[in-house]
């Protein structure tokens, strides 16, 4: 079983293989599904821009599993929502992405790339830490996803090279995105 | 007739909806994430793909979830 063997739904909920990303670098993220404020989108849309013409494709999967506080709740609410959140990479349709009704998708790449901890670094790991511990206990143990913006980078050959936790920002992952274009 | 723009999985735009009914204010909706026309009226006249969008004319519009503009555009 390989990435190119799942075949996922699209927004409308049409059935879209990814066997036609074959060769193209690619970028899994589960998204967040809720309106808020949630700035990975437009750097993940930069990247998108950045590379896209050079081979990367990202592929968003939004879930609202984590949908019931964001770490950053003290940012800004906005109080409306925007069209695909204003990002031109493909969305999939919503679902879950961890748990026993996880994706399949979900389940091979958390198979692949197990969790390794949050990058204590980010201004956000200790919010994001103390949220879980308050609000999911149960999702912190095994290598299931933890929050919205885990990414997934795959190489031109279908295989997982990596796992980025959402204490990874999209524009810190650019040198990894272009030793792999 | 009023309308209402929206997309999927949009609190603000449920709020909004919830409101003009209470209100028994009739509206029709449109979702632009799966109404390409809808899509483009929408844009034509906010200038973004932002919603929830509620216009009685087209023209003057108010984004958001907001009862007072709301309400100063309805006439309420």
């Amino acid at each position: 079983m390989g990435i190119y063997d799942f075949v996922v739904k699209n927004i409308r909920g049409e059935e879209k293989s990814l066997a036609d990303y074959k060769g193209k670098v690619l970028l899994v993220v589960n998204t967040a599904s809720k309106c808020g404020f949630t700035p990975q989108y437009q750097e993940l849309q930069a990247l998108y821009l950045k590379y896209k013409d050079a081979g990367l494709e990202i592929l968003g999967f939004p879930s609202n599993q984590f949908a019931a506080q964001e770490p950053g709740s003290n940012d800004e609410v906005q109080q409306f929502c925007r069209l695909n959140y204003g990002v031109t990479f493909p969305l999939f349709a919503k679902g879950d992405v961890r748990g026993e009704t996880a994706q399949p998708l979900f389940q091979y790449l958390t198979a692949q790339k197990g969790f390794k901890g949050f990058d204590p670094a980010h201004p956000a790991a200790e919010r994001l830490m103390a949220a879980l511990q308050k609000n999911f206990p149960d999702y912190l143990p095994g290598d299931s996803i933890k929050w919205n913006f885990t990414k997934f980078l795959i190489n031109r050959e279908g295989e997982v090279a990596d796992r980025y936790e959402p204490t990874t920002t999209p524009a810190s992952m650019a040198g990894d995105i272009e030793k792999l274009l | 007739m009023v309308k209402v723009y929206s997309i999927t999985s949009c609190p603000w735009c449920d709020k909004v909806k919830k409101y003009l009914k209470a209100k028994q204010v009739e509206f029709e909706e449109y979702n632009i994430e799966l109404d390409e026309a809808a899509k483009e009226e929408c844009y034509r006249i906010s200038g973004d793909l932002t919603v929830p969008v509620t216009t009685v004319n087209g023209k003057d519009y108010v984004l958001s979830f907001d009862k007072e503009k709301l309400d100063a555009l309805l006439g309420l």
